[in-house]
């Protein structure tokens, strides 16, 4: 779901970076009251794994292929959307610089679609869904939606940016990422949840216990 | 840092280098969902110019050719960059007492 350079005007780019400028002001400020040293490990090595894991990409029908984001995971365990954020902020501009992986005038859009609506869908649709389907199905269902979800609305960039028409863009789209969701960002998120509870469940944050 | 948690963090980055190693092999190279819509909406789309050359354009190592292994090592140089950044941010960023 990486945006290349070109897709979107300049102009509209900018409002993407402010965004992210803005949010970013927001991170930093909850990981100077809330980032305790003994989860700086745990955000290090989801970031290392994040950046490995989209590097494989898993097929799909259609000739297609998709991997996870990873945002809503690394909410979900380390207990706030701003924690995706960094990961996923850290992770695109090294591969939007360093291997043309998402342009760098898109890296603003980027960093919004994968960082923070990604981030803030997996945070929150845990938290909502925890209580309804208990916490595993609640993972599963909550990276679904965020991977989903940042396709839709990157449909809808597209569509103001003068690049993808809106209902066949929701038709490909839509249908790619519902895959990609399933197999690339749920059961991945899942996998990754079950084993952390399991070999290390002090470093999870107390809400996803 | 205690030992569990250099523990961790040694298993943590061998399992994220072990994924970067097999990535290349591994992988579908058919093109993303993005990429994909893009061929059937807006096939002329694809054709722009990055803003910038990056380094590894593709994860691949341009002198290396386009084979797996320059792939390979491509994506662990992407792992210990991203590691290394992740953790400096957090050291420079944690909750001070």
């Amino acid at each position: 779901m990486h945006i290349p350079d070109g897709f979107i005007p300049l102009w509209q780019c900018v409002i993407y970076y402010i965004v992210v400028i803005i949010v970013g002001y927001f991170a930093v400020k909850w990981a100077k009251e809330n980032l305790d040293e003994r989860k700086i490990p745990l955000l290090a090595v989801l970031a290392a794994g994040i950046f490995a894991i989209q590097a494989m990409n898993i097929p799909i029908p259609w000739g297609t292929s998709g991997h996870m984001v990873g945002a809503a995971i690394v909410a979900i365990l380390l207990g706030s959307p701003f924690a995706g954020f960094l990961v996923l902020a850290i992770v695109l501009i090294i591969q939007g610089i360093a291997f043309g992986d998402g342009g760098l005038t898109t890296l603003g859009v980027n960093i919004f679609n994968m960082g923070i609506v990604g981030g803030f869908v997996g945070y929150y649709g845990f938290k909502g869904l925890k209580p309804l389907i208990s916490k595993i199905p609640a993972v599963f269902v909550a990276a679904f939606l965020s991977l989903f979800i940042s396709a839709i609305l990157c449909v809808v960039e597209l569509y103001f940016a003068g690049t993808f028409p809106l209902a066949t863009g929701f038709y490909f789209m839509g249908l790619y990422h519902f895959v990609i969701g399933i197999v690339g960002e749920g059961l991945i998120s899942t996998i990754v949840f079950i084993a952390i509870n399991k070999i290390r469940p002090d470093l999870i944050s107390s809400g996803a216990i | 840092m205690n030992s569990k948690n250099k523990k961790f963090l040694v298993i943590g980055i061998i399992i994220a280098i072990v994924i970067a190693a097999l990535a290349p092999f591994l992988a579908s190279s058919n093109p993303d969902g993005l990429e994909s819509a893009t061929e059937k909406l807006n096939p002329q789309a694809l054709e722009i110019e990055p803003v910038h050359e990056s380094p590894m354009p593709d994860y691949m190592i341009p002198s290396f050719g386009e084979s797996p292994i320059s792939g390979s090592i491509a994506i662990i140089i992407g792992v210990i960059i991203v590691f290394a950044l992740a953790y400096t941010a957090g050291i420079v960023l944690k909750r001070r007492n």
